[in-house]
C-alpha cells in the first residue's frame, strides 16, 4: 500500500496545485474584466465581479474537498467524496446566487451572467489544455 | 398569471438541468468504478480525470441554476 499510496498522494497534490493555479488565473481575469468595466459603469463592474466570485467560491470548495490527498482512499470512498463535494458545490451556488439576487440592488444581470459564462468557458479550455493525458483515456 | 409562468420557467430550467447533470454524472461515476475495477493502479489518474470531466458536465446546469435563481428572485 505504501508505494501506491505515495503515488496517489503525489498525483492528487500535483493536480490540486494545477487546478488552483487555473483558479488564480481566472480570478485575475475576473478582476481585470471588472476593472475594465469600471470605465463604463460602477454597477456593471461590480456585477461582473460578482459573476466571477459566484463561479470561484463553489469551485474552490469543490477542488479543495475533492482533491484532498488521502493515500488510503478506496475507489468507492473517492467516488462518494467526489459526489458529496459536487452536491455541496451545487448547494453553495444556489445559496450564493439567491443571496446576490436578494441582497444586491441595483444589479446588471447581463454583466453578471456574461462574466459567469466566460469564467466557465475559460475553465473548460484551461483544464483541457492543462491535462495532456486527457485525450489518451 | 405572468408570475406563475416565470416560476414555471425557473422550475423547468432547473429541473431539466438537474436531469442532464444527474445522467452525466451518474454515467461518469459508473465508468470511474469500472475503470478502477479493471486497473486499480490507475485510480489516482482516473480521479483527476473524473474531477476535470465533472467540471465540464456540471457547467451548463450551473448556468441553468443561476438563471433560474434570477427568475425566482429578481424578476
Amino acid at each position: 500500500m505504501g508505494k501506491r499510496g505515495q503515488k496517489q498522494g503525489i498525483h492528487s497534490r500535483a493536480t490540486r496545485k494545477q487546478i488552483f493555479r487555473i483558479y488564480l488565473i481566472q480570478a485575475v481575469i475576473g478582476i481585470g474584466l471588472s476593472a475594465a468595466l469600471l470605465l463604463k459603469d460602477t454597477v456593471t463592474a461590480y456585477s461582473a465581479l460578482l459573476g466571477a466570485v459566484l463561479y470561484l467560491i463553489p469551485n474552490l470548495y469543490f477542488a479543495s474537498r475533492a482533491l484532498k490527498s488521502n493515500p488510503n482512499q478506496s475507489p468507492n470512498t473517492a467516488l462518494v467524496e467526489l459526489y458529496a463535494s459536487e452536491i455541496w458545490k451545487m448547494g453553495i451556488s444556489i445559496v450564493a446566487f439567491a443571496a446576490v439576487f436578494i441582497l444586491v440592488k441595483p444589479l446588471n444581470p447581463f454583466s453578471l451572467f456574461v462574466t459567469f459564462i466566460l469564467m466557465q468557458i475559460s475553465g473548460w479550455i484551461a483544464q483541457m489544455n492543462l491535462n495532456n493525458r486527457f485525450l489518451k483515456l | 398569471m405572468e408570475q406563475s409562468l416565470v416560476y414555471l420557467a425557473a422550475a423547468l430550467m432547473m429541473g431539466l438541468s438537474a436531469i442532464g447533470a444527474a445522467v452525466g454524472i451518474g454515467m461518469l461515476g459508473g465508468k470511474f468504478l469500472e475503470g478502477a475495477a479493471r486497473q486499480p493502479e490507475l485510480v489516482p489518474l482516473l480521479r483527476s480525470q473524473f474531477f476535470i470531466v465533472m467540471g465540464l458536465v456540471d457547467a451548463v446546469p450551473m448556468i441553468g441554476v443561476g438563471l433560474g435563481m434570477y427568475l425566482l428572485f429578481a424578476v
